[in-house]
């Protein structure tokens, strides 16, 4: 009921996001705040020495306590954070990854003929399965990587703090995760380094070789944030763009011919601008760290107290009219401004060019399909678990 | 599609002119060059900001004021989006411009502290717009075409030439010989896949709602100019006989053409005689001209008497009078028309006061160009076809010159966008875009324009063919050549005028153009081919003047 009650309210954000923009741009409500126009939600995302991530304590409990980027404020350690792990998730495997991800879809449309779920079938399972190779993390014998990732990922973005059967789960599931991923590290060290290219082969690679920074627990802490961070978003948006293509046929039109064509930069516009109207959440949050103003020598300026809780509605700036032309048409020439679903600045999705070269990969080979279409019925619309993708069946063929 | 032309202007802090210079002269060494991917200058700011015909950064210095930094912008579309657009692209390089600025007193002091901050990354595309400045007059050239159309008609007469001197074209020339209508569908056929957008037809230059609104904004100002001019007449005409009235309005007007005839002979040596004349002008303008002074009159009638006896009915309703309206339906319209007749006594007084301000106007014929500044200006002209120049010059002051300055900027504003639909400014087809603004309480005028050819053969161009509207425009400007009747003499002092103008200017360090090779009269051409292709088989006569722009 809970679940079903927020995806209502999700439903009706972007109604609820354009009243807002107009008649109060700043919603301010106790200690919670909700920032709406596009220059807004760019100042918050920008301004990181005032406005951090409130995703510390929770990381700590995933990670034991160890560091993660995403939980610090700028600074050294989270440059060299970020630095360490771009030297072994480095550009030059994107191309990789985008063909693995449509061989990998290929095979799992393949695999169900006339139709299949687009949320479990196809997304779900080909992220997970490219993720864990490129990270060289292996299937636990003991549970379900899908499973657990999910479950941490919902814990770290979207948790309550008062939902103690997740945080029960969690206290099972992080220690777990942990140990999984020690081990697998444990047994290449003793295996030696038999050359394969995965993200854990590199760091234990650039350990050998002398780099301090390498250790075992920033090893196993950067996989684990990175398992945990990735591969559970590709399976809530990629739904989310086919259920928007689905629902504007000359969009779905030009999708599919991008597809046939292999015209993979076009069918990344079209996806990305799909997106658009459906991101990954409606708004992403932060805290002020000090006494501040937003939207200053403005008539919207609001002054917010240190601790104040900050929603930057990323979704409702990428639709406000006051500096996006025509935002409810439905453009894929659309300039790069114009997208912020991984967010602005210091804490800008990591994945972001990981996410640009698969997503649209993932779903190329469903858009080949013949006659592609709603599967009949409840099934054939996108529903949702709270914010997660629950189910969108679509056919395709005769 | 509706187009935008602003300007930003900003105060400098003098002790960061400099500075302020050299970040936009290297802005422009950043962007005006070829960057990887792309040959063309500017490639990577004509991508950022798709909408963008013409941009400039200039810094106006000026002996009674501390300098000036004027951001000018052209674009497509609204101006939100533009800022948006402008900001991804060169929000940092920006914002350390306006760290050059003084702190503004408004209420956008503020917003300038948050931006110029040490350290802040909040956006500046709010404060750009907040301290937009809109034109008084505009012009655009093209008007209506959007950059992207115009920069793909460009590449449709490209290809269209390439199709025709075709080298296996040659000797045998498949179109030589045959009838125009078999040219224009072959060469409909051979460009349609290369340009699919002929296969549908354009959206129009001006839509019927733009242009309704150009003319309904013409006619209401020409009503508020005909009620400011009634109103004596209009409280007379309340007070007194009709006879006695009109008697008035006929000896009053006798007078005021008696005290012009006995001023309108030019002060020595400040007449230049020219080819336009001002009855003949209004003779050849007669249906517009009549209609922008009697329909007002009409509608002013109506309307000030629809007001009066709803007064009336409100205080009838008020006090119980009832019964009174009918008896006041005649008077109210009676003052009404003949105060608006009165208009012909009060207008000759208001011409005759004007012309006394001009006889005692000071010029400056010869005024002080800085050697190192001209050198400057010439030194980034004439690199493409197309140029730009900024001026800004002083207002003349006084009651009557602010008013007529003011409402003449907005009349001929309004009259440019009514009149000037087919892409140029009357006669003259260099004029890309152009703007006039107010600046400094309305104390400055600033002038903004693109144009083709050089400074020297624009300004040539304007004084040969515009002088008339540029000395309305511009005679306020101190130092102004002598002008006469607000639209005579002034400009036409081509030496006085260019010497006068070149003073003015500041150099155009920063000057984007998003289609340099482009003239307006070649824009227009390219467009007439287009539109030739586009809309369907044309008959004989039509594809033979088709022909002709090929």
């Amino acid at each position: 009921m809970k679940a079903w009650l927020a995806a209502r309210l999700l439903g009706q954000a972007p109604r609820a996001m354009a009243v807002l923009r107009r008649v109060r741009p700043v919603l301010k409500v106790g200690s919670t705040v909700i920032v709406t126009r596009y220059d807004d939600v760019l100042e918050v995302f920008r301004r990181d020495d005032v406005f951090d991530t409130p995703y510390k304590a929770q990381i700590d409990v995933l990670t034991g306590g160890e560091p993660f980027f995403l939980g610090m404020r700028a600074g050294p350690d989270y440059d060299a954070g970020v630095k360490a792990m771009r030297t072994v998730m480095h550009a030059g495997d994107l191309a990789r990854l985008g063909e693995r991800a449509e061989t990998l879809a290929a095979t799992a449309v393949a695999a169900h003929e006339g139709g299949l779920d687009v949320v479990d079938d196809l997304a779900r399972r080909v992220t997970f399965e490219l993720y864990a190779d490129y990270l060289g993390i292996p299937r636990p014998p003991e549970g379900r990587i899908e499973v657990w990732a999910t479950r941490l990922f919902e814990f770290q973005f979207a948790g309550s703090p008062d939902d103690h059967a997740l945080r029960a789960e969690v206290d099972e599931i992080a220690p777990a995760f942990r140990a999984h991923i020690d081990g697998e590290i444990a047994r290449r060290k003793a295996a030696g380094l038999n050359g394969a290219d995965d993200v854990m082969s590199r760091c234990l690679a650039l350990q050998a070789a002398g780099e301090t920074q390498f250790t075992d627990a920033f090893i196993r802490t950067h996989l684990l944030c990175m398992m945990v961070g990735g591969p559970p978003q590709p399976p809530m948006v990629i739904p989310h763009a086919m259920e928007q293509l689905l629902r504007r046929p000359t969009a779905l039109s030009a999708a599919v011919a991008a597809a046939r064509a292999d015209d993979d930069e076009r069918l990344w516009r079209i996806v990305r601008e799909a997106l658009r109207f459906d991101p990954l959440a409606p708004a992403l949050p932060r805290v002020a760290t000090a006494d501040l103003t937003i939207a200053c020598g403005t008539s919207r300026e609001t002054p917010l107290a240190a601790g104040t809780k900050v929603f930057a509605a990323f979704a409702s700036a990428m639709r406000d009219p006051r500096r996006l032309p025509s935002p409810e048409t439905f453009d894929p020439d659309r300039l790069d401004h114009e997208y912020i679903h991984f967010g602005h600045g210091l804490h800008e999705c990591f994945g972001r060019m990981m996410n640009e070269a698969t997503l649209h990969r993932i779903l190329k080979p469903l858009l080949k399909q013949p006659r592609l279409r709603r599967a009949s019925g409840p099934s054939g619309r996108l529903s949702k678990n709270g914010v997660f993708a629950d189910r969108l069946t679509v056919r395709y063929g005769p | 599609m509706r187009q935008t032309t602003l300007c930003v202007p900003l105060d400098v802090r003098p002790e960061s002119t400099e500075r302020l210079s050299a970040l936009i002269e290297l802005l422009r060494r950043r962007e005006d060059r070829p960057h990887i991917g792309a040959a063309d200058n500017f490639a990577l700011l004509s991508r950022a900001v798709p909408t963008l015909h013409f941009m400039s950064l200039s810094v106006f210095e000026h002996q009674s004021f501390d300098p000036i930094f004027i951001i000018e912008a052209n674009f497509d579309g609204r101006p939100g989006p533009f800022w948006a657009q402008l900001e991804a692209q060169m929000g940092e390089d920006l914002r350390e411009m306006l760290r050059c600025c003084k702190e503004p007193f408004d209420r956008t002091r503020n917003l300038y502290c948050a931006i110029t901050a040490e350290g802040s990354r909040v956006p500046v595309a709010p404060y750009l717009e907040a301290s937009t400045q809109r034109p008084s007059v505009f012009h655009h050239g093209n008007r209506g075409l959007t950059r992207d159309r115009i920069i793909a008609e460009a590449k449709l007469f490209r290809a269209l030439r390439e199709e025709l001197d075709k080298p296996q074209n040659q000797g045998a020339q498949p179109y030589r010989g045959a009838e125009p209508e078999d040219v224009r569908d072959r060469l409909y056929q051979k460009m349609l896949p290369e340009h699919p957008w002929l296969g549908t037809p354009g959206p129009p230059r001006v839509s019927g709602t733009e242009r309704f609104l150009d003319i309904s904004r013409l006619f209401l100002f020409a009503t508020m100019v005909v009620g400011a001019l009634a109103i004596p007449g209009i409280l007379m005409a309340a007070i007194l006989q009709t006879p006695i009235y009109l008697a008035g309005v006929a000896l009053f007007a006798l007078v005021g053409i008696y005290l012009i005839a006995r001023d309108r002979a030019p002060l020595p040596g400040t007449e230049v005689k020219t080819t336009f004349s001002l009855l003949g002008y209004l003779l050849k303008h007669a249906p517009l001209v009549l209609s922008v002074l009697l329909l007002p009159a009409a509608i002013l009638t109506v309307v000030l008497t629809a007001v009066a006896l709803s007064l009336v009915g409100l205080y009838g309703a008020i006090t119980g009078l009832t019964g009174e309206m009918e008896a006041f339906l005649w008077p109210v319209s009676r003052a009404v028309i003949l105060g608006v007749l009165g208009i012909v006594s009060t207008t000759p007084y208001l011409v005759w006061w004007l012309r006394r301000l001009e006889m005692r106007d000071h010029s400056q014929d010869s005024p002080h160009v800085d050697d190192d500044i001209a050198t400057q200006m010439a030194r980034y002209e004439d690199w493409v076809s197309q140029n730009h120049m900024g001026s800004i010059v002083l207002i003349r002051p006084g009651v009557l010159r602010s008013i007529i300055i003011r409402y003449g900027h907005m009349g001929l504003g309004l009259l440019l966008r009514v009149t000037a639909t087919n892409g140029y400014l009357g006669s003259m087809r260099t004029v890309h875009f152009a703007h006039w603004a107010f600046l400094n309480n309305g104390s400055r005028l600033l002038f903004l324009s693109n144009f083709d050819q050089s400074w020297g053969s624009y300004l040539d161009d304007f004084i040969e063919k515009a002088h008339v509207g540029l000395t309305l425009a511009w005679g306020c400007g101190v130092g102004f050549p002598p002008t006469r009747f607000l639209i005579f003499d002034g400009a036409s002092h081509g030496r006085r005028f260019k010497a006068w103008a070149l003073a003015s200017r500041a150099v155009s360090r920063f000057w984007y153009s998003a289609y340099p090779d482009l003239s307006v009269d070649q824009i227009e051409r390219n467009h007439r081919l287009a539109e030739g292709l586009r809309n369907g088989p044309l008959n004989r006569a039509d594809s033979r003047t088709w022909m002709k722009d090929l």
